[in-house]
C-alpha cells in the first residue's frame, strides 16, 4: 500500500542542514495500523507531510499504490486525495460551515454534486457522532468535536489512507478519549491509518506495529506488546520511561 | 471608579474647545475684513435653467393647449410637418393660429441643472469608483504575486510597489499625462485614472500581501492535503478569510484614493477640487468655496467609512 524507501528531508537554515527525516524505509500494508512514536523534533510530523507531498523529501521514494511520489510527473493532488491527513490543530475552515467544511473538496476534487456531497458529509457527522452540528461555524465547536468534524472532512473524500499528526495533542484532557474512540472505530473498519501520538494506551489497543523514530531515523519497529514489554534500544527505554 | 459616569464634563470641555476655536477663526477673519458670501454657493449645487424654446422652421402655431403650469405648443411647417414644444404657461410668447419665422421664440422653459459642485463631485465619485475597481484587480494580482514561489513574478511585483510607493503621486500624474499620455496618445482622463489606480494598486497589493500571509499556514496545508489545487485553495479558503481581515485597511486605502483623486485637477479634469477653483475665479468666495468643497469630501468619506463599518459586523459571523 504504502512504500517508503530511504526517504531524507533536508531543512536548509542558515548556513545548517537539518536532516529532518535520515534515510526512513518501511512499508505499511492495506489494512494496517501503524503509530508513530518518538521525542520532540524526531521528523515523525516530517516523515508524515512527506507521505502526502506536503513536504517535498529531498531523496529516496514514497510509493503509494504503486505511485511513486518522487516522480516528477506524479500529480500530487491525484495522491491526496487518496491520502486523507488529520493536523494537531484540526485546520477547520473558520469562514465555512460544518457542513460546507465537509463538501467543499468533495466538489471541487471529486466533482460530486452538492446533493451527493451533502448526504456523505451527514453520514460522516452521523458516523463522528455530531450530526447536529452541520450548520454551525467551527469557533462554536469544542475542541474535540472540532476534531471529529476534522477527521470526517478527511474521510469525505473516501481516502485509502489517513495519516495523523498528534490528533490529541492540542485538546483538553476530557476530550482525547472522543477523539480516540473515532480513530479505533475506524481502524477497526479496517482503514489503513499511519498515526503519530503520543497516547501510549491508544498504540496498544489498536496499532498492528509501532514505530520509533529518533534524529530522523527509524530506530526501533515492533508490536506494541513488544514496546510495552521488550524494548531492545537504548533510546527507546529511555524515551518510554518518559511518556509511560 | 466607573468610567462612563463621569463622560459629560468631557463633553463639555469638548464643545468649549470647539467654540474658541470657531470663535477664534471667526475673529481672525474679521480682522482682515473678508466679505462672506454664503447666499452665493447654493446656486452651485443646483441650479434653475431658463431655455429659450424655438420654432425649427417657417410655420404656424396649430394648437395652444394649456395645462396647468406647463403649455404644450404645436407647430406645423409649410410642408406639414409637426413638432410640439412645452413652455411654462406664464412664459409663452404666442397665441394659436400666430405665423412665425425659423427661430422665433416660443416660450421659455426651466429646469433645474446640476451646478458646478455637483458635477465635480459626480467625476470625483466615478473616477474614484473606476480608479478603485483596477486599483483592486491590480493590486490583487501584485499582491498574489507577491507571495508567489516564482521569483520573476515576485520580482516585477516588487520592483513595481517600490516605485510607485517611493514616488509622488503628483508626480506619477504628471508622468501619466505628459509623457505616457503623449507617447500613447490617451486622454487625459484615462491618464487620471491610470495613475490613481497604479499608485493605489500599489498599496492594495501590500495590504493583500499581508492579508494573505496573515491566514495561517495550516489552511492552506488542509486544503491542499484534501486534493484542492492552488488556485482552489486561493480562492476557496485563502482570499475569503483574507479578506475579511483586510477589508479594514483596504477601505481606508479607497478613501484615501477619494481624497487622492483631487490632486488628478492638475491635469484639468474638473472634479470637485478644480470645479471649486473654477468657481472662486468667477465669485471671489474663496473661503466659502473651500469649505464646502472639503464638507463634501468629508461628506463622501464619512458616508463611505459607514457602509464599511455596516459590512464589517456583517461579516463578522463566523468568528
Ligand atoms: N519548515 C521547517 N524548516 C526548518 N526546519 C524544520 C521545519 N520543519 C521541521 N523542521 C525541523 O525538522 C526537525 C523535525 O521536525 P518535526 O516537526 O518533524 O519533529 P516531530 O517529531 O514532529 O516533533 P514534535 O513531536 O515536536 O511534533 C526538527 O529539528 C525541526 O526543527
Ligand atoms: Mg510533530
Amino acid at each position: 500500500m504504502i512504500k517508503a524507501e530511504n526517504v531524507v528531508k533536508l531543512f536548509h537554515g542558515y548556513g545548517t542542514t537539518v536532516r529532518a527525516v535520515d534515510g526512513v524505509s518501511t512499508e505499511v500494508e492495506r489494512g494496517e495500523v501503524v503509530v508513530v512514536i518518538g521525542p520532540s523534533g524526531s521528523g515523525k510530523s516530517t516523515f508524515l507531510r512527506c507521505i502526502n507531498g506536503l513536504e517535498v523529501f529531498s531523496e529516496g521514494h514514497i510509493i503509494i499504490d504503486g505511485v511513486d511520489l518522487a516522480d516528477k510527473k506524479t500529480n500530487i493532488n491525484k495522491v491526496r486525495m487518496e491520502v486523507g491527513m488529520v493536523f494537531q490543530q484540526f485546520n477547520l475552515f473558520p469562514h465555512k460551515t460544518v457542513l460546507e467544511n465537509l463538501t467543499l473538496a468533495q466538489r471541487r476534487v471529486r466533482k460530486r454534486s452538492k446533493k451527493v456531497a451533502e448526504e456523505k458529509a451527514r453520514a460522516l457527522l452521523e458516523k463522528v457522532g455530531i450530526p447536529e452540528k452541520a450548520e454551525e461555524y467551527p469557533s462554536r465547536l469544542s475542541g474535540g468535536q472540532q476534531q471529529r468534524v476534522a477527521i470526517a472532512r478527511a474521510l469525505a473524500m473516501e481516502p485509502k489512507v489517513m495519516l495523523f499528526d498528534e490528533p490529541t495533542s492540542a485538546l483538553d484532557p476530557e476530550m482525547v478519549g472522543e477523539v480516540l474512540d473515532v480513530m479505533k472505530q475506524l481502524a477497526g473498519e479496517g482503514m489503513t491509518m499511519i498515526v503519530v501520538t503520543h497516547e501510549m494506551g491508544f498504540a496498544r489497543e489498536v496499532a498492528d506495529r509501532v514505530l520509533f523514530m529518533d534524529e530522523g531515523k527509524i530506530v526501533e519497529v515492533g508490536t506494541p506488546e513488544h514496546f510495552f514489554t521488550e524494548p531492545r534500544e537504548e533510546r527507546t527505554k529511555l524515551f518510554l520511561k518518559q511518556v509511560l | 471608579m466607573n468610567a462612563t459616569e463621569k463622560i459629560w464634563p468631557w463633553k463639555i470641555l469638548l464643545a468649549v474647545i470647539l467654540i474658541f476655536m470657531a470663535a477664534g477663526t471667526w475673529g481672525a477673519v474679521k480682522q482682515i475684513d473678508y466679505q462672506w458670501r454664503w447666499y452665493r454657493v447654493p446656486q452651485y449645487f443646483f441650479y434653475l435653467a431658463e431655455d429659450a424654446q424655438k420654432i425649427p422652421f417657417d410655420g404656424i402655431v396649430t394648437k395652444v393647449e394649456k395645462a396647468g403650469k406647463t403649455t404644450t405648443v404645436t407647430l406645423t411647417s409649410e410642408s406639414s410637418e409637426i413638432v410640439t414644444v412645452e413652455v411654462e404657461t406664464e412664459e409663452l410668447r404666442v397665441s394659436e393660429g400666430e405665423e412665425l419665422f425659423e427661430d422665433d421664440t416660443v416660450g421659455f422653459s426651466s429646469e433645474w441643472r446640476l451646478g458646478p459642485l455637483m458635477k465635480g463631485l459626480w467625476t470625483t465619485l466615478w473616477l474614484s469608483a473606476i480608479a478603485s475597481v483596477f486599483a483592486l484587480i491590480l493590486g490583487l494580482v501584485a499582491g498574489l504575486a507577491k507571495v508567489s514561489k516564482n521569483y520573476t513574478l515576485r520580482g516585477l511585483a516588487m520592483i513595481y510597489v517600490e516605485c510607485i510607493r517611493g514616488t509622488p503621486l503628483l508626480v506619477q500624474i504628471f508622468i501619466a499625462y505628459f509623457f505616457l499620455g503623449t507617447v500613447f496618445d490617451l486622454s487625459r482622463n484615462v491618464c487620471g485614472i491610470g495613475a490613481l489606480a497604479l499608485f493605489a494598486g500599489a498599496y492594495v497589493a501590500e495590504i493583500v500581501r499581508a492579508g494573505i500571509q496573515a491566514i495561517p499556514p495550516g489552511q492552506t496545508e488542509a486544503a491542499r492535503s484534501l486534493g484542492m489545487t492552488m488556485p482552489q485553495t486561493m480562492m476557496d479558503i485563502i482570499l475569503p478569510q483574507a479578506f475579511k481581515k483586510i477589508l479594514p485597511p483596504l477601505s481606508g486605502q479607497f478613501i484615501s484614493l477619494i481624497k487622492d483623486s483631487s490632486l488628478v485637477s492638475v491635469i484639468a479634469i474638473t472634479d470637485l477640487t478644480k470645479s471649486g477653483r473654477e468657481i472662486i475665479t468667477s465669485t471671489f468666495a474663496t473661503f466659502e468655496v473651500w469649505l464646502v468643497v472639503a464638507a463634501m469630501y468629508l461628506l463622501v468619506t464619512s458616508l463611505l467609512s459607514q457602509v464599511v463599518f455596516y459590512m464589517e459586523r456583517r461579516l463578522a459571523v463566523s468568528d
